[in-house]
């Protein structure tokens, strides 16, 4: 009987090491103490045994029983340890499952950028509606009267009022300025906003001319300011935008809507402003016009124009994106085609 | 416009250490936008004088020369040329080895090299005008002529640079000419040069303008005075056409104009300095010897130098003899009056046009002459006097012996200094810095403002040519302050803080949340398409065309139409990608148009309908999962974004939906847009072949966008609940919703599993797989608990909905 109490124990203990995964160390551990084991059978049979081998048979068997049960579960750490939850051979150079693959488009993208900093420094996001009349057009903007702007070459007004003047001659708006004015109509000064939106001109298309574009504003009224605040608005918008500190400079530039008015340059970011062909060998790029607004302007928005003074900027959010990531053609922005805007995460 | 540095230095005598490119940087800083600064000698390098000592014949080629040439050297060089006139001890114009000269004036430049020419070997070229970039200065009468400056008189010195001896040693600023468009007063050399003068504060050279006195009347009628201020006639006579003194074509041509004749010339030269147009008539052909200053009839015709024939309107301003007109006012001149070869004496006219007919018949005619463009900048009737003065003694420089027979200053309208003040406390606060008083007064001196300070105001009185409209209020003033100090210089001055409140702009930020819910949570990608549409889109979205607004001048005939609805837009680009993606998702938030009234700012101002639009489409294969993917948008919507939440009720089928699978989204009783599968009908229409969609269409200025996160806590279930499966049978006719409404208050969660038909169901059936969760608050169930609960349930949808477990 003791023998046999040794045979179960050293075969157990091979089939024990021998099995590979959890679920077969469990098969074997039914099979060397379960009910039906031979071990199991030996015990029953306990009291069939003369006393004395009863006790040696009855602690031998018992003592295979633990050992098993301490092998098992040394056993079981081990596989643990070293198991795999995937069967067999895996490439493990398959590509992942890729995440949903929504996108803002470019232009909406960095017109949250620019959101987020001016929000940061205290300026209210305003939109106007596409639609304008020529009186906040060009009437309020100090644009003369014959100016070139005005012409159905230029703007796209709405058929039935071509041809009737101020604010009963509707377009789609030409630019983002005249809206400016609605705003501070309705909120009064100080103000301090900005508007992005997008912006209708009747143009010949190329690579680089779009008929609907997209512009973003910033304008800031209050008491003696001085056009030189204008520059942490400028700074701003281009830090954000790429991602560093950009040098800038102002420079004489002529709007009807300001007074003075600016043209605002950045480095070339090509050649650190040294010159080289992106920036036409002038170590600058114009990127804005900027300025002092009018006083004919703050009048249209019932300021007082001895009173209350402001800054404004605007920057052509397509020219930025294009720069942003090199994109050459304006016109893929309205192309509504995936195989480009997919490129923008 | 091309600002010659030969020309400025005329009028002003700039520092001697100053490079070009600083002037350049500071002209870009301070008045106008230089794009280039280019040097005119850089093309005339190794292109030299040369003398020739001798002539002799070619051995091999009767058509060409061998010449012995002084080229400036240490010894003498030789060089084969075929000229045809070729003279010993003349001085010509020699190409060295290393200059690049245009071969025949055609085509690129190419570099000259020591060569042989038919077995002679030949150092350099001796070149022809059109060679060497001379054939402005002097047109060749052929072909093989060279370019002999013994024969026209310019003194010179073997082995000179040629560039130096035509004066084509001049560096010439690029101006970007939108940058001159509010500033008149610089359409000329002398005007940037007063600007130079300014910036270096250096003295600026003072113009004559002083006019012909005692001379008998040339009879001038102005019938338009608002159209023309001034018209000055003056008849000089002994005079013939020639070809200007060097130095005149020299300035001329490297200011960007074509040198034609001395009595045309002088006009373009006064242009060109004061921007003051002038135009010279052949005298003899004007009729009556009067000049009439009037409105052309309709239909009248006039043919101008540029050969365009003209048939002119009431609106057009003409200068007329007494029977015809001669010249298009200010624009351009008849080419049967103007200078002609024959001309021996003329009238010159030097006149001041207003600008808004000049613009109107500028373009009208599409012609956008040198003079025209500075009309229509508004030019000081003060001008003429410079103009006058400068091209009558250009006449007598030029002609010795020509006479002023006639003059007549006709001169209606006086162009009135603009006077303004400006007070030291405005530009103190406004500049943000105190700059001294001497300062500027010197700064608006030297821009031609008489100033006077009394009481803390300066009383500045603006100069005429910055009076027409340039100058008009005190900001102008800071403005002039300001950039000829250079904004440069101003320090860079914080934003004034406000920490009243914070910014809450819950409108603003459920636009963001939505976009951007749908980019990120839905997998959607943002488009952006025109608001104008292509009719063919709009009438597949099966869209009423009569109450769209429309453009005047569309893009093509086709996009007269602006947007009412989004979804032709969708149809489109469904159009365009489907050969590309099998399967995508697109969305758009922008404005819609439609006739109606709508006043935002003030009720003078009547605009149409707008209104916020936002929707989307999923296109792919099937259908049914399309729907149901836009259904889960518009359902996840609200608590995503955090708005007063949607429902879907079928009221009003839109007109781009399939028959059956559309749905209206409601907000309290109120539809705000729908949802559907774009109909089969529509998809065939915008061209969409073998893909289907499913789109919705939300008006989202009527969503109420909650002030926070709409998030509420509840607490966790204190006891386990118990989930359970159920498979139903119930008629076709039996909805998902019916089949909710019926159990909902018996459950504790309640979702769809799926549905199914197929052969273990019977026609007319269908089978509903859903999952539920019950549970006690205050115990946890027992299986006896359990078992009488789904009994219920079970019982509540075999009663209500006729459902059998499967």
């Amino acid at each position: 009987m003791l023998e046999k109490l040794e045979k179960i124990r050293e075969e157990g203990s091979i089939r024990i090491a021998e099995a590979t995964d959890p679920a077969k160390l469990e098969a074997v551990r039914k099979e060397l103490t379960g009910k039906k084991s031979e071990l199991q059978e030996v015990l029953k049979s306990l009291g069939k045994l003369d006393p004395d081998m009863r006790k040696s048979v009855g602690m031998k068997a018992n003592e295979v029983k633990n050992a098993f049960a301490e092998m098992i579960q040394k056993r079981q750490e081990e596989l643990i340890a070293g198991a795999s939850a995937v069967e067999g051979e895996i490439d493990l150079t398959l590509p992942g499952t890729q995440v949903s693959e929504g996108a803002l488009h470019p232009i909406t993208q960095m017109c949250y950028d620019l959101n987020d900093a001016f929000r940061s420094l205290g300026f209210e996001v305003f939109s106007e509606d596409d639609i304008s009349s020529e009186k906040y057009a060009f009437d309020n903007l100090n644009f003369a009267a014959d100016h070139p702007a005005r012409a159905s070459m230029d703007t796209y007004w709405l058929e039935g009022t071509e041809d009737k003047r101020g604010s009963e001659r509707l377009c789609l708006r030409p630019h983002l300025t005249g809206g400016s004015v609605r705003y501070l109509l309705e909120h009064g000064a100080p103000a301090r906003f900005v508007y992005p939106g997008r912006v209708y001109r009747n143009e010949t298309t190329d690579a680089r001319h779009e008929r609907a574009f997209f512009q973003y504003e910033a304008l800031i009224v209050d008491k003696d300011i001085s056009f030189s605040s204008g520059r942490v608005m400028i700074e701003a918008i281009l830090e954000k935008v790429f991602g560093r500190k950009v040098n800038v400079r102002m420079r004489e530039g002529f709007f009807p809507f300001t007074e003075p008015g600016y043209e605002i340059d950045m480095e070339c970011l090509l050649c650190g402003g040294k010159g080289c062909k992106a920036c036409n060998h002038a170590g600058w790029i114009e990127v804005m016009p900027g300025g002092v607004i009018h006083p004919n302007v703050l009048r249209a928005a019932n300021l007082d124009p001895d009173v209350w003074t402001g800054f404004y900027t605007n920057i052509g959010l397509d020219r930025m994106v294009m720069m942003r990531y090199g994109v050459d053609d304006v016109r893929l922005f309205h192309s509504a085609d995936l195989r480009f805007l997919k490129q923008f995460k | 416009m091309n600002i010659s540095m030969k020309f400025i230095r005329r009028y002003v005598d700039l520092p001697a250490d100053l490079t070009y490119d600083q002037i350049a940087y500071d002209l870009t800083m301070r008045t106008v936008e230089v794009e280039d600064v280019i040097n005119t000698a850089d093309k005339f390098h190794d292109i030299v004088v040369g003398e020739i000592k001798e002539v002799k014949a070619h051995p091999n080629a009767d058509a060409l020369k061998v010449c012995i040439v002084d080229v400036g050297e240490d010894e003498l060089k030789q060089i084969v040329c075929g000229g045809s006139n070729l003279t010993a001890g003349h001085k010509v114009c020699v190409s060295k080895p290393g200059a690049e000269v245009v071969w025949h004036g055609e085509g690129e430049p190419v570099k000259i090299k020591e060569t042989k020419l038919r077995g002679v070997p030949s150092y350099g070229m001796i070149c022809g005008a059109t060679e060497v970039f001379l054939a402005d200065l002097f047109p060749p009468k052929d072909e093989r002529e060279i370019v002999d400056f013994t024969e026209l008189g310019i003194d010179c010195v073997a082995g000179q640079n040629v560039a130096e001896v035509t004066g084509l040693d001049d560096v010439i600023l690029e101006v970007d000419n939108k940058s001159l468009s509010n500033r008149p007063d610089l359409w000329g050399h002398y005007g940037v040069a007063r600007e130079l003068a300014a910036i270096y504060k250096v003295p600026l050279k003072e113009l004559s303008t002083e006019l012909p006195k005692g001379l008998p009347e040339y009879p001038v009628v102005i019938e338009e005075p608002e159209r023309c201020n001034r018209f000055t006639a003056t008849k000089i006579d002994n005079v013939y056409v020639k070809e200007s003194p060097a130095w005149m074509k020299t300035l001329i041509t490297n200011a960007g104009m074509r040198p034609i004749n001395a009595l045309v010339d002088i006009t373009n030269f006064v242009l060109l300095a004061v921007g003051s147009p002038q135009h010279a008539y052949d005298s003899t052909h004007v009729e009556g010897d009067k000049i009439v200053v009037r409105l052309a009839e309709d239909g009248e015709k006039l043919l101008l130098l540029d050969e365009k024939d003209l048939e002119l309107t009431h609106d057009h301003l003409v200068i007329c003899d007494t029977k015809k007109p001669l010249n298009l006012a200010g624009i351009k001149g008849g080419k049967d009056d103007s200078v002609l070869e024959t001309t021996n004496s003329v009238m010159l006219e030097c006149a001041v046009f207003t600008a808004p007919g000049i613009r109107r018949t500028t373009a009208y005619f599409n012609e956008k002459t040198d003079a025209a463009l500075r009309y229509e900048k508004g030019i000081d009737t003060q001008r003429a006097d410079l103009g006058v003065s400068m091209a009558l003694s250009l006449f007598k420089e030029i002609y010795p012996d020509c006479v002023f027979s006639a003059f007549t200053d006709n001169y209606p309208v006086k162009t009135e200094n603009a006077v303004i003040d400006i007070t030291q406390d405005f530009l103190d606060r406004r500049l943000g810095e105190v700059i001294d008083r001497a300062e500027i007064e010197d700064i608006l001196g030297r821009l031609g403002y008489k100033v006077e300070f009394e009481n803390g105001t300066y009383h500045c009185t603006a100069p005429t040519w910055r009076s027409t409209g340039d100058v008009s209020i005190h900001d102008d003033i800071l403005g002039d302050i300001a950039r000829l100090i250079g904004y440069e210089y101003f320090k860079k001055q914080p934003l004034p803080v406000n920490f009243e409140e914070s910014i809450h702009q819950t409108d603003v930020d459920l636009a963001r949340r939505l976009r951007e819910y749908l980019a990120f949570r839905c997998g959607m990608n943002e488009i952006f398409t025109y608001p104008w549409i292509d009719e063919k889109y709009i009438r597949a979205a099966g869209i009423d065309l009569d109450n769209s607004v429309r453009l005047a001048t569309p893009p093509a005939p086709e996009l007269a139409h602006l947007r009412a609805s989004l979804i032709p837009g969708l149809l489109e680009t469904i159009e365009k990608n489907h050969r590309y993606f099998d399967e995508f998702a697109v969305f758009e938030a922008a404005q819609v148009f439609e006739k109606g009234e709508y006043s935002p700012s003030s009720p003078d101002e009547v605009l149409p309908v707008h209104k916020n639009m936002l929707s989307g489409a999923f296109a792919g294969k099937d259908a049914k999962t399309l729907f149901f993917k836009v259904k889960g948008v518009i359902e996840g919507m609200s608590a995503y974004c955090h708005f007063k939440p949607l429902t879907f009720k079928q009221k009003r089928k839109p007109s781009w939906a399939d028959e059956k699978v559309w749905l209206n989204v409601m907000e309290e009783g109120k539809i705000v847009g729908s949802i559907g599968l774009i109909s089969v009908h529509a998809l065939t229409d915008a061209g969409v072949k073998l893909v289907s969609a499913a789109a919705f269409e939300l008006d989202t200025a009527v969503l109420e966008p909650y002030p926070s996160r709409t998030n509420e806590f509840k607490h966790l279930p204190q006891y386990p609940l118990v989930e359970q499966d159920l498979s139903l049978l119930v008629d076709e006719a039996v909805t998902w919703g019916e089949i909710k409404e019926a159990i909902k208050f018996m459950v504790k969660d309640l979702k769809f599993v799926e549905e199914y038909r197929g052969k273990q169901i019977p026609a007319g059936k269908k089978s509903i797989m859903l999952s539920l969760k019950i549970g006690n608050d205050d115990s946890t169930m027992t299986s006896k608990q359990i078992e009488k609960k789904m009994n219920g349930i079970i019982k509540v949808l075999g009663n209500k909905c006729g459902a059998q477990l499967r």
